[in-house]
């Protein structure tokens, strides 16, 4: 579930739950109090009713009994009254003995005089009851008998005979065991009602009045509250829903663009530049830590890029103690530069190895040229001078002999000359570069200042130190086409320089390196853990080579 | 006439055998010894045995050439070493003469030039052949050998300085990198016990050695 939905379904639940309370509650207390107001107002016409009903009946009473005209006035064709009930004095029913039923109230007077009978007139009960003010349209008024019939003209049925109409309703009921109340119930016609009742006792009459009003007409003010209520509760709800989708909007949207930058630095991209509505401090708060996350991230990247390409002596702080990435990439860097080194060192080592290998094989082919086949050639000279008798011949292949061994003497020296084991890196470049002068115009003037006794140059330095001087001279002979070359080689406490000199062209330190065998002349310095100065400008190419002594 | 007693004193067996073959033709000349290396050799000499004439190897095994002809000039002995060696270049030759060699041949020596050398040595006078000289003076003509306390670039460092050149210009006269230079500077200090460029001058002056 998104968080969209949420805030909406949490917000408006709560928006809901709070109008359904408010609108039940004030709702419950406008039916309480109108159901008080509705009962209350009954109450008062019945109890004005009742009263006006024993008034006059205790009026007509009193005016009954103090008549002095004894007669038996009612109709005795529609009114069979039993001579029980004329001897009994007092206000009586005589609905019952109505041959029409028809509602009939009486007084009856016993005495020494004689008997009076009357019959109350019902218009004067009728007009009590119909007076209809503060009833409503519904309202009504009524007297119900013992025999819980009718003795009032019902309002609904006009046509009726009332004592046809039976009213077993609870009020009747409550009213003749003397209980005077109210209450919602069903009346007569099956219809509820708001009804209040009380019972009325004059002499031997009881009857009991009620007053009701039909609950609908009643709650129609309630039905309108309640559509009010429900449309309100709509209209709220409805607003409620609309501000939480701006609210949602307003903090959902900032929490998609996160997610959104987020995402592409997860695919890897620090470098977007989306700008984004920030529309609160949190938000832009969020946004700056965010930038802050990018910067942090772009500056690591950046690192391990460098150290991806080798450049190992960047430098890289970590954001904070608990950089983990920064330390790691630190870590990293560390390990590369010592493992750089080392591979530099088995690099020079395994070059030196090589270069050592190459010189030792030179060196044993050219002793075995010079010692091994040299004197051989010489025995073979010897067995000449000894076995062969005709002298010409002996006399030319003498010279053939000669003539090998001096080549064999070439080819010893330019493998690896001995001087260099028997008297050192001084006298070794002397007599090459003395062997030179025979075949180059070249003026090469070279200095010794090694030390002929005691000299601490080894002879790995005095090897290479002698074939960095053969590529130079080589160098200067064949492509510099220099006039004067000069070298200087001189040995001190600490170090041991050779100096090269050549006033020839020059050349260009990037393009020509190969061809020139520079390469191979660095290689061999850093063999011997030495140091080259280079400068090859026109007219003056030098080369400053220093190597430590090793002691 | 008294033979020429001769030891052969070298590591190849052919070489020896083919040489006193060669040598065997002549009368006055006898082979009394062959050795294959410098510690046979002089064991030889040090049980005293006579001979007036070694011819010596220089490339051998166990002690070479250099190292008997070393041995044999704290020794009182009578015998005359003749280097016999393959190496023709003239610091060899230089080095042998220095250390007290008689003669100087090659291996392939021919066979009239090595009797003569036998016959000069023997009686006292030294042997180098027109060739071998030149190859050792030419070697010699190379080498600077200075008697003052400096050596001779150091002299020529030290006129610069005193001529009032800085370290920059002499090394750029020199040919050499301002490092050498500052370095020999530093030795003459050294060397002549000065501290200082003033001090130095001062020094040399009285030297007399600018």
């Amino acid at each position: 579930m998104n968080i969209k939905t949420l805030i909406l379904i949490i917000i408006n639940s709560l928006i809901a739950l709070v109008i359904a309370l408010l609108a039940f509650s004030s709702y419950q207390q406008f039916s309480n109090v109108l159901n008080d107001r509705v009962l209350l107002q009954l109450n008062s016409i019945k109890t004005l009713k009742q009263n006006q009903i024993e008034h006059l009946l205790k009026s007509e009473w009193e005016r009954f009994e103090s008549s002095d005209i004894y007669t038996q006035d009612f109709d005795s064709s529609v009114l069979k009254l039993p001579d029980s009930l004329k001897n009994s004095t007092g206000i009586h029913d005589f609905t019952s003995y109505h041959i029409g039923k028809k509602t009939t109230i009486g007084f009856v007077s016993n005495s020494k005089k004689g008997t009076k009978i009357k019959v109350l007139d019902y218009n004067k009960v009728k007009k009590i009851l119909l007076e209809r003010t503060g009833m409503g349209d519904s309202g009504e008024s009524y007297l119900v008998g013992e025999d819980f019939r009718m003795r009032s003209q019902s309002r609904f049925y006009p046509n009726k005979i009332p004592s046809t109409l039976s009213v077993k309703t609870k009020g009747v009921a409550n009213a003749l065991k003397g209980i005077n109340s109210r209450g919602i119930f069903k009346d007569y016609r099956g219809v509820d009602v708001y009804s209040v009742y009380s019972l009325i006792k004059v002499g031997k009459l009881k009857m009991v009045i009620l007053s009701e009003i039909d609950v609908d007409e009643v709650t129609i003010p309630l039905k309108q509250l309640r559509e009010r209520l429900a449309g309100i509760t709509l209209g709220v709800f409805l607003l409620g829903v609309m501000l939480s989708l701006i609210l949602t909007r307003i903090i959902t949207n900032p929490i998609k663009n996160m997610q959104k930058s987020l995402r592409i630095m997860a695919e890897g991209d620090y470098n977007q530049t989306n700008e984004f509505i920030k529309n609160s401090n949190e938000i832009k708060e969020m946004f700056d830590a965010l930038a802050n996350l990018k910067a942090s991230l772009q500056g690591a990247v950046k690192f391990s890029d460098d150290i991806g390409k080798m450049n190992l002596h960047t430098d890289f702080k970590p954001k904070s103690a608990n950089d983990l990435l920064g330390k790691s990439l630190l870590a990293m860097r560390d390990k590369l530069i010592e493992f750089r080194n080392n591979e530099e060192n088995t690099r020079l080592l395994s070059k030196r190895m090589l270069v050592n290998g190459m010189e030792n094989e030179r060196r044993r082919l050219s002793r075995e040229l010079h010692d091994g086949v040299g004197p051989y050639l010489t025995s073979l000279k010897h067995y000449i001078e000894n076995r062969v008798e005709n002298e010409l011949q002996k006399t030319e292949m003498k010279k053939i002999v000669d003539d090998t061994i001096s080549e064999i003497r070439l080819m010893s020296n330019s493998l690896m000359p001995a001087t260099i084991d028997d008297f050192g890196i001084g006298v070794t470049l002397t007599n090459f570069i003395e062997s030179l002068k025979k075949s180059t115009t070249v003026i090469i003037e070279y200095e010794d200042l090694t030390q002929s006794e005691n000299s601490n140059i080894t002879n790995n330095q005095a090897i290479n130190l002698f074939r960095i001087s053969q590529e130079l001279i080589n160098n200067s002979l064949k492509h510099a086409n220099a006039k004067n070359i000069r070298i200087t080689l001189s040995e001190f406490d600490e170090f041991i320089s050779l100096f090269y000199f050549d006033d020839g062209i020059g050349f260009d330190l990037d393009t020509v390196k190969l061809g020139l065998g520079i390469t191979n002349i660095k290689e061999r310095v850093a063999i011997c853990n030495g140091e080259i100065t280079i400068n090859a400008s026109p007219g003056s190419t030098t080369f400053e080579i220093e190597l430590p002594i090793e002691l | 006439m008294n033979e020429i007693k001769l030891i052969i004193a070298d590591d190849h067996e052919l070489f020896r055998n083919g040489l006193a073959e060669l040598l065997r033709k002549h009368d006055d000349i006898k082979i009394v010894k062959s050795v294959a290396d410098g510690s046979d050799f002089m064991e030889l000499i040090n049980d005293q045995f006579e001979a007036e004439i070694v011819l010596l190897d220089i490339t051998m095994p166990n002690m070479d050439g250099f190292e008997v002809l070393k041995q044999l000039q704290n020794l009182s002995t009578t015998i005359k070493p003749i280097v016999i060696s393959m190496h023709s270049d003239g610091n060899y030759i230089a080095k042998c003469a220095k250390m007290g060699a008689y003669g100087y041949l090659l291996k392939n020596t021919d066979e009239a030039e090595l009797i003569l050398a036998v016959r000069t040595v023997n009686k006292g006078k030294k042997y180098f052949s027109a060739d071998i000289s030149e190859k050792m003076i030419n070697f010699m003509s190379t080498q600077s050998i200075s008697e003052n306390v400096l050596s001779n670039k150091e002299m020529e460092v030290l006129g610069l300085i005193s001529k009032g050149l800085t370290t920059k210009e002499i090394a750029a006269k020199l040919f050499v990198s301002s490092r050498t230079i500052e370095t020999h500077r530093a030795n003459i200090l050294k060397k002549l016990e000065v501290k200082n460029t003033a001090e130095l001058i001062k020094k040399a002056v009285k030297m007399n050695i600018i």
